[in-house]
């Protein structure tokens, strides 16, 4: 069997600038239910890894800089 | 667990990230610091953290501080409400406004001294939740505050309190306080009272009041009083330009059984805005008057269900009633 | 890749709502029990609440409802199918589980005098309390665990339970979603509280996680009590919402309805007389959005400003926040435009209608050790409180059996088999990804059991779950976290085989659009006036039974028990 990779948009952005992922901070990783967020450790800043977003928001709502953002996915929009 | 063990935190990666020079990984730390098994070991922690240099920490430590209910954890947490920068204070009274224990009332009385402004207001935010009889006593003399957010918390004390020895300071500030903000409050803080000569002068006046916000507050409160003198005043103000009003007058017309209101209530059954048609059909029903049955039958053919749903309820109702 | 040995007392499964509540209260019950919360996100944010709630709509508070006039409202919103006993435990320990949440730290909207202020949606009671600051429910639970000094393992998957010799509950084995370590929990308790099946259909906008329910759920706990061998009850009563389309978030007529919205046709007319969920109001609901005068809308633009600007205020901030975002994502304002509704893909959740696993009024479910409490447990309409009472009453009931009981020997047999199993998709590397498996599955499930039921379809439904069965061992995995959607896929599957069985074993129509067979279209109260129960039997088999109904403790009169058939609005009448 192979595999195809499919592009998707994802609904979850992190604005680099503001994120303190460097600084120790996982708040959107460890609230997110569907454990979709990670941190990319070269970069030092969180981003979207999984496509399973329930737009539900603790992620942005809970993040100390406000660097967080969930769009509605486009499917649904 | 002995006594050292159980007061010093075991974890040196985060006790590294509370000292780190960077605010930034300071502040993050202090958050973790709730994620600790043993909340006992925090507390000193987030104690200390809130005379860090930087600002954010500070805000950050007052946040987490809230649910610490201890004499150390609110004493620092006061202390705090006269810090510098704004995130802080505002962090502190925030955590203060969610304190339960009832014993720590007693440090947020002494507080009151010598503070003024947001921070008294927030010690009396604080303490309204607590109902600690000795707060009566600040919170009526504060009724006179020239700041308005002190009068609004204050008076709030007392509604929770239910202090009877209150009822003629807070009629006082009902009727003559220039912030409708508080004259509401101040009706509002009314609905416990037992004496109705003190109670009622004001509800009549609230219900001139200039700010509908307030006519609305006074005419819920005469319901839930229970006073048949407040009767007239209601129809009156069955007839108020705003229909909220008009809404919560029908309400507490029909709460009092009132027989008188039947005229009123029955024109309120045709008013042009459902919610008010909904609500006097339902104070119809409590009223339990056969008079109201041609009425209630001729609202059962009204264009919204909610108010048929309603009136033939208060239609079975009254038929319960004249039944027994 | 570790396994990982633990041993406690009572074993929470589930960290949303009803499982913080049922550690607290073993704990408080005798805190010398080791408690620990396993939970599958982190308990910070996890389960149907992790935003908040906007309101109770189920508070019982003396001078407003009374418990009896309670148990009468939703014995007739279920049908009559309830046993009574538990709605009534549920109702008298309503008001005094308000004042501690209260106390907790929980904001309940209050008049300036600290009394609450109730409002009312149900037909005889007043039962709707609002919470406009509702949204910091989560961080008041886990303050409470950290004072209880309650254990808490996060993002760990419980795949199944472990059993004695004699049946009885011995202990639990879960994978963490991120190492993929396996874990074997001995326990003498387990209190499943899981939730909802959330993923059993797939959503119309096919996005597998723009479900109803918090996706997270994914009929974990439905899995873990069949395959241990309980009871579940009442699961041909489907889970179906009226919901705002496409964002597929409740609308919330419960709470615009105290300020006068309400669910509308496309002509702006009302055609129910009630917006309380319940089966037979789906039914209306349903026949509106397929009729000519569909679709269906929530409608507030006949309310004033202040009015408008307040329902914004509640609605934007708890439950579902990102609902104003979509909203304004299509130039949407409820000043001037409906909200469209449509129903939304099926589930199995007791919180909203009545499908679970069986517990008595104790929280019991019919495996010794075993508890259950919230959306997955048996309790018709028991919403965000009934959890909370319910799992007060799991945690209180497995801190009495732990008092008299021994922790059971592990069985190394059930502990290999299940390694294997789950480990399994890891050691696939030519397999089927999780996601594609889901996807069509749960597109199986919309095809052959979104009601209207019908026999054949249900049949040829139980046949692609069967082959989809087949396809599990040729599941992949190639992180632990595709792990976790692997094994959510078997819950799933499982939570599909039994919603068809128990509708099939159902002949008759009930809970309006439900349980609707088109085929047996009539209510039967002659012959299907019983529960239908669900379990495994000693070969493995699923199996279906009937369980006579309880003598109510709370008789009806007959004037109460047609409440809810007469929702519909007389067209001639109908002309607002």
């Amino acid at each position: 069997m192979s595999y195809a990779i499919n592009r998707v948009t994802v609904p979850v952005s992190v604005d680099e600038e503001k994120c303190i992922a460097d600084k120790g901070c996982t708040v959107c990783v460890d609230v997110c239910p569907l454990d979709v967020l990670a941190i990319d450790l070269a970069k030092g800043t969180a981003y979207m890894k999984f496509d399973e977003c329930w737009y539900c928001m603790p992620c942005e709502k809970d993040c100390p800089t406000g660097a967080v953002n969930v769009d509605i996915p486009y499917l649904l929009r | 667990m002995n006594a050292t063990m159980s007061s010093v935190l075991q974890d040196e990666e985060l006790l590294a990230r509370l000292n780190d020079a960077d605010p930034g990984v300071r502040r993050i730390a202090v958050m973790d610091l709730l994620d600790e098994d043993d909340y006992d070991q925090v507390e000193p922690y987030l104690i200390n953290a809130l005379s860090d240099a930087d600002a954010s920490v500070r805000a950050q430590a007052a946040t987490a501080l809230e649910g610490f209910e201890t004499t150390e954890a609110v004493e620092t947490l006061l202390h705090a409400l006269d810090d510098g920068e704004m995130e802080v204070g505002r962090a502190a009274a925030q955590s203060l406004a969610e304190l339960k224990d009832p014993a720590l009332g007693a440090l947020l009385i002494p507080a009151l001294e010598g503070a003024q402004g947001a921070t008294r207001a927030a010690i009396f935010r604080a303490l309204r939740e607590l109902r600690v009889p000795a707060a009566l006593e600040p919170a009526l003399s504060s009724l006179a505050d020239e700041d308005a957010a002190v009068r609004e918390s204050a008076v709030g004390v007392l509604g929770y309190l239910k202090a009877e020895q209150a009822v003629l300071s807070i009629a006082g500030l009902a009727t003559g306080d220039p912030e409708p903000s508080v004259r509401r409050i101040a009706i509002g803080a009314l609905g416990f009272a037992q004496d109705m000569g003190q109670v009622l002068p004001a509800m009549v006046a609230a219900l001139r009041d200039e700010h509908w916000l307030v006519r609305e507050e006074a005419a819920a409160t005469l319901g839930k009083l229970a006073v048949p003198a407040g009767v007239p005043n209601l129809i009156t103000a069955m007839g108020d330009d705003y229909w909220q009003v008009r809404l919560k007058a029908a309400r507490s017309l029909g709460r009092l059984r009132s027989a008188e209101a039947l005229p009123a209530l029955f024109e309120a059954l045709f008013h042009e805005v459902s919610n008010l048609r909904k609500e006097a059909a339902v104070a119809l029903g409590e009223i339990g008057d056969v008079r109201a049955v041609p009425f209630l039958e001729q609202a059962m053919k009204d264009p919204d269900p909610d108010v048929r749903k309603l009136a033939g309820l208060a239609l079975s109702r009254i038929a319960q009633v004249t039944h027994s | 890749m570790n396994t990982i040995e633990m041993e406690v007392d009572v074993l929470v499964i589930g960290g949303g709502t009803a499982g913080p509540m049922a550690a607290v209260k073993a704990k408080e019950k005798n805190p010398d029990l080791r408690v620990l919360v396993l939970e599958k996100a982190n308990v910070k944010r996890s389960g149907a609440i992790s935003m908040g709630m906007d309101g109770l709509n189920n508070a019982v508070i003396p001078g407003h409802a009374t418990p009896e006039q309670y148990v009468k409202e939703i014995t007739v919103a279920n049908d009559g199918i309830v046993n009574q006993k538990t709605v009534l435990a549920y109702a008298q320990n309503s008001f005094d589980m308000i004042q501690e949440l209260d106390k907790w730290g929980v904001k309940f909207e209050k008049d300036e005098t600290g009394d609450y202020a109730v409002k009312k949606v149900h037909h005889i009671g007043t039962y709707v309390l609002p919470m406009p600051e509702g949204h910091n429910m989560k961080k008041v639970l886990y303050r409470q665990l950290k004072k209880r000094r309650v254990e808490v393992t996060n993002r760990l998957v419980a795949t199944r339970l472990l059993l004695d010799s004699n049946g009885a509950i011995a202990g639990a084995m879960a994978v963490d979603c991120r190492t993929a370590d396996f874990y074997i929990i001995r326990t003498k308790t387990v209190i499943l509280a899981t939730g909802a099946a959330g993923r059993l259909g797939l959503p119309t906008s096919g996005y597998l996680f723009g479900t109803y329910e918090n996706p997270t759920n994914a009929g974990d706990g439905y899995s873990l009590a069949y395959h241990a061998g309980a009871e579940l009850s009442g699961i041909e009563c489907f889970q179906i919402n009226p919901l705002i389309k496409d964002y597929n978030g409740p609308s919330c007529a419960y709470v615009t309805g105290p300020f006068g919205g309400y669910t509308a046709n496309a002509k702006g007319d009302r055609f129910i007389e009630c917006d309380y969920w319940s089966g037979q109001m789906m039914m209306e609901f349903y026949r509106e959005l397929e009729g000519g005068n569909g679709p269906v809308f929530l409608k507030m633009n006949h309310l004033a400003e202040e009015t408008i600007a307040q329902i914004e205020e509640i609605l934007h901030s708890n439950e579902r926040p990102s609902r104003g975002r979509f909203h304004a994502g299509r130039g949407l304002n409820y000043r001037d435009g409906m909200v469209e509704m449509h129903i939304s893909e099926i589930g199995l959740c007791s919180g909203h209608s009545a499908s679970g696993v069986w517990v008595n009024e104790k929280a019991e479910t019919t495996v010794p050790g075993l508890y259950a409490a919230g959306d997955l447990a048996c309790v018709p309409h028991n919403y965000m409180l009934g959890a909370f009472v319910y799992g007060k009453f799991a945690g209180e009931s497995a801190a009495e059996y732990c008092a008299t009981h021994t922790l059971p020997p592990v069985d190394a047999g059930q502990v290999e088999r299940e390694r294997a199993r789950v480990w399994g998709p890891l050691n696939v590397t030519d397999g089927l990804p999780p996601s594609q498996v889901e996807y069509k599955l749960r597109r199986m499930v919309n095809d052959y059991l979104q009601p209207p039921k019908i026999t054949r379809k249900m049949e040829i439904g139980l046949q692609r779950f069967a082959e989809v069965g087949e396809d599990l061992g040729r599941l992949s995995a190639s992180n632990p976290h595709e792990l976790m959607r692997a094994m959510e896929v078997h819950f799933i599957r499982d939570c599909a085989e039994m919603a068809a069985t128990a509708s099939l074993y159902r002949k008759e129509s009930r809970w309006g659009l439900y349980h609707y067979r088109a085929d047996f279209p009539e209510k039967n109260d002659e012959d299907w006036f019983v529960h239908v129960q669900l379990k495994k039997d000693d070969q493995g088999e699923m199996t279906c039974f009937t369980r006579p109904v309880d003598p109510y403790v709370i008789p009806l009169d007959e004037e109460e028990k047609t409440a809810y058939q007469k929702l519909r609005i007389v067209k001639e009448s109908a002309i607002a």
